[in-house]
């Protein structure tokens, strides 16, 4: 029997259908609609222009898509002969803006997607509104990083050889104000701990002391029995190199090098969205793969106990938002604004290069390729997260989503599984 | 403290990338606007009906808000046809607002398909056929994306039934009346015609060498500020354009010359005024504008 259910509210919608057997989710397909061009739009412009193109894929991970495609550029530019050496300052305030960008994207997918689905499959309801937290903490850590981006969504301030702003001593005070509001949410809102203590925690058993947003929303996982559902392959990817990991891949607990040659991407009958594998291998992309392959504690700590599940995904998440709190108050400390905030004076405009970057967004591993003759692009490729996630597999294995979700006795329950992978509809289908 | 009864507001969307969306979320008085106002559907916001139950087309709603560009054929929501659900409702509501740039004029998505993407009443800043059918209840607010404050304040106005004026492609002119130059922290080098020097530089105006479309795009993102602190051309980004029927252009980080001169004028100046303006304000080596604003002494 084949149930098919429309998603919405993912930033666009997606279409599950479930086949059941016996009374478990056998497999699942994953459809998305419609295709919007975005590769096909950057043909034939100027090599810059991705850089205010492309932040158009996605209205919530706008800013990756910036400093992946500014990336990329410099990746063609050292590849066409030119040296591009950042000023530590320019790589940190770029570490920054993105960093705000992941805390803005966990919390208003905690606040506004986990908690309100918990509490319907729980009939838990409370009434909260969860759309105010998530819009007061978001427009906070958005207006910390709007300091240095000049606005979000969709900032084009990060260009070849640094950034275009050239902050003061006064901006940098007022985005460690900003930051400190976030902790004092985190602290009063989301755990009901200090931030000194909820960094202190270090095991599975010291999370009960957790209270607040995140304590109810754990609560509420295990009140479901739902803290070991959704496991999958238990492999996990990460690709950029970022504050909170290196590049590299995990299984289980080995963790290993990777380079980008060997990400794979392949057109899936039925759905406008493309497959994505290393090695012919599926791999979770995220918060949850960046924390094991970064060696993050007390995720692993929680992993042991629960592998790859929805409980440690949901948390993974949410505690990511602390490991950024606690890096960017050290990036905005360590700033020298006398250092240089752009090193490229003039741009290598008409020329011929190839090149690619990729870094960590929200969702996971976020790749750009640009191909450039005589300074025009000729071929622009984007691999999203979401892609990592959602592919359906190959003839070896099913994807990393659909594994998560066979098994599961309820729609409700897959459909919550899918969402803990924080889908982004808009730009799974760019 | 909102006791009248609330307006019922219907956020819908066709070919977007939530960026409207999301920059509302990020409103810092979104409480106190939402005090006023209930969502009868919006696309991330927990509303009561489903988007399968908003497209049959049937609810109750005083003002549509459009996001994203249009087509006549093959983009669905809640699986019907968006043209569907669009005219159902643009026919039910009191107001239409067209929230951004893709909404209004087919935006940065019409590049993929020009002939058959467009806005839902423009097309550019060519009326469609919908325009004569629409016009009395549209609000155009352009911008990749939109600022929440402009939404806010054309929803108040419609609540309080203010009128508002609006321009010949129905933009607000408290919003629209301006452009992005008025305000800019960097008026004083485009008046002495000193150019950045490059990115990265708190000195210097943009408008020369690296593409601002400031003083020629209709905007106020300089005196209402992005996320209540900053702009693009604050933190020495050039304006995009972001807010007008033409965007985007192309090469957008470099300002196209003639013989020297930026090949597009200031918003209704005179070419010969410009010149005459430039030549004197040239004639004059003024020091402090070569000079950093801050040095730093080790």
């Amino acid at each position: 029997m084949i149930i098919r259910e429309l998603i919405e509210k993912i930033e666009g919608e997606a279409e599950l259908d479930f086949t059941f057997n016996e009374g478990k989710i056998e497999d699942v397909q994953i459809n998305f609609g419609f295709y919007r061009g975005m590769e096909e739009i950057l043909e034939g412009r100027d090599a810059r222009d991705a850089l205010v193109i492309t932040p158009r894929v996605c209205g919530i991970c706008n800013h990756a898509h910036l400093i992946t495609a500014v990336k990329a550029i410099e990746n063609g530019y050292e590849n066409a002969g030119l040296k591009v050496a950042l000023s530590p300052k320019a790589k940190a305030i770029r570490e920054f803006t993105l960093s705000c960008e992941l805390m803005q994207n966990h919390m208003t997918w905690f606040y506004m997607t986990i908690l309100p689905q918990l509490e319907k499959l729980t009939g838990e309801i409370s009434t909260q509104n969860y759309a105010l937290k998530a819009s007061y903490f978001s427009s906070t850590v958005t207006k910390a990083m709007s300091i240095f981006s000049g606005q979000w969504p969709h900032s084009s301030y990060a260009v070849p050889g640094g950034v275009t702003c050239d902050p003061s001593y006064v901006d940098v005070m007022q985005a460690e104000n900003l930051i400190d509001e976030c902790i004092r949410f985190f602290e009063e809102m989301l755990t009901g701990l200090s931030f000194e203590k909820y960094l202190s925690l270090n095991s599975l058993s010291s999370l009960g002391s957790v209270e607040g947003d995140l304590g109810k929303a754990l609560w509420l996982i295990d009140k479901n029995e739902m803290a070991e559902a959704g496991q999958s392959h238990d492999r996990f990817i990460v690709l950029g190199d970022s504050v909170l990991a290196k590049p590299g891949k995990a299984q289980a607990t080995k963790v290993s090098n990777v380079a980008l040659r060997y990400v794979e991407e392949s057109v899936q009958t039925g759905t406008t969205a493309k497959a994505v594998s290393y090695k012919q291998k599926l791999y979770e992309a995220g918060p949850l793969a960046r924390a094991i392959v970064g060696k993050e504690p007390l995720v692993k700590s929680l992993h042991k106990r629960y592998k790859d599940s929805i409980f440690t995904r949901v948390f993974a998440r949410v505690h990511e938002v602390a490991t950024l709190l606690v890096q960017s108050k050290k990036l905005l400390n360590a700033l020298q604004l006398d250092e240089p905030s752009c090193t490229l004076g003039k741009m290598l405009e008409a020329v011929d290069f190839e090149g690619e970057a990729a870094v960590e967004a929200a969702r996971g591993s976020l790749i750009h390729k640009t191909s450039v003759k005589e300074g025009k692009i000729e071929n622009y490729e984007i691999i999203v997260p979401t892609q990592w996630n959602l592919s359906h597999g190959n003839e070896k294995e099913e994807g990393v989503a659909v594994k998560a979700m066979v098994g599961s006795k309820t729609i409700q329950d897959a459909t919550f599984i899918f969402r803990t992978f924080d889908i982004c509809s808009v730009c799974t289908t760019q | 403290m909102a006791s009248q009864k609330k307006l019922k507001l219907l956020w819908l969307q066709s070919i977007t990338c939530n960026g409207n969306t999301h920059s509302f979320l990020n409103y810092p008085d979104l409480a106190t606007l939402l005090s006023y106002f209930e969502f009868v559907y919006h696309p991330v916001i927990e509303t009561p009906y489903t988007i399968e139950e908003v497209a049959k087309g049937k609810l109750e709603c005083d003002i549509l808000i459009l996001e994203g560009s249009f087509r006549e054929e093959g983009f669905t929501r809640g699986r019907v046809e968006v043209s569907k659900i669009f005219t159902a409702y643009a026919k039910r509501a009191k107001h239409i607002i067209s929230a951004g740039t893709c909404a209004t004029f087919g935006g940065i998505f019409k590049a993929y398909d020009p002939e058959y993407i467009s806005g839902f009443i423009f097309d550019g800043e060519e009326r469609t056929a919908r325009y004569e059918t629409y016009a009395s209840k549209l609000i155009s607010l352009p911008g990749c994306p939109i600022h929440p404050k402009w939404l806010s304040y054309v929803l108040m106005m419609l609540l309080k039934e203010k009128p508002i004026p609006i321009d010949e492609l129905h933009r607000p002119q408290e919003l629209y009346g301006i452009t992005v130059h008025t305000g800019c922290t960097r008026n004083e080098y485009f008046e002495w015609k000193i150019d950045s020097k490059g990115f990265g530089l708190k000195e210097g105006c943009l408008f020369y060498e690296q593409g601002c479309q400031g003083p020629y795009t209709r905007g106020s993102c300089n005196k209402i500020l992005w996320n209540d602190t900053s702009s693009k051309t604050i933190v020495g980004t050039p304006c995009f354009g972001c807010t007008e029927p033409s965007f985007p252009k192309r090469a957008l980080y470099s300002t196209k010359t003639n013989m020297g001169i930026p090949a597009t004028m200031p918003l209704g100046v005179p070419r010969r005024a410009y010149l005459t303006v430039t030549g004197i304000a040239k004639s004059f080596k003024i020091k402090r504008f070569e000079e950093r604003i801050i040095t730093y002494d080790h």
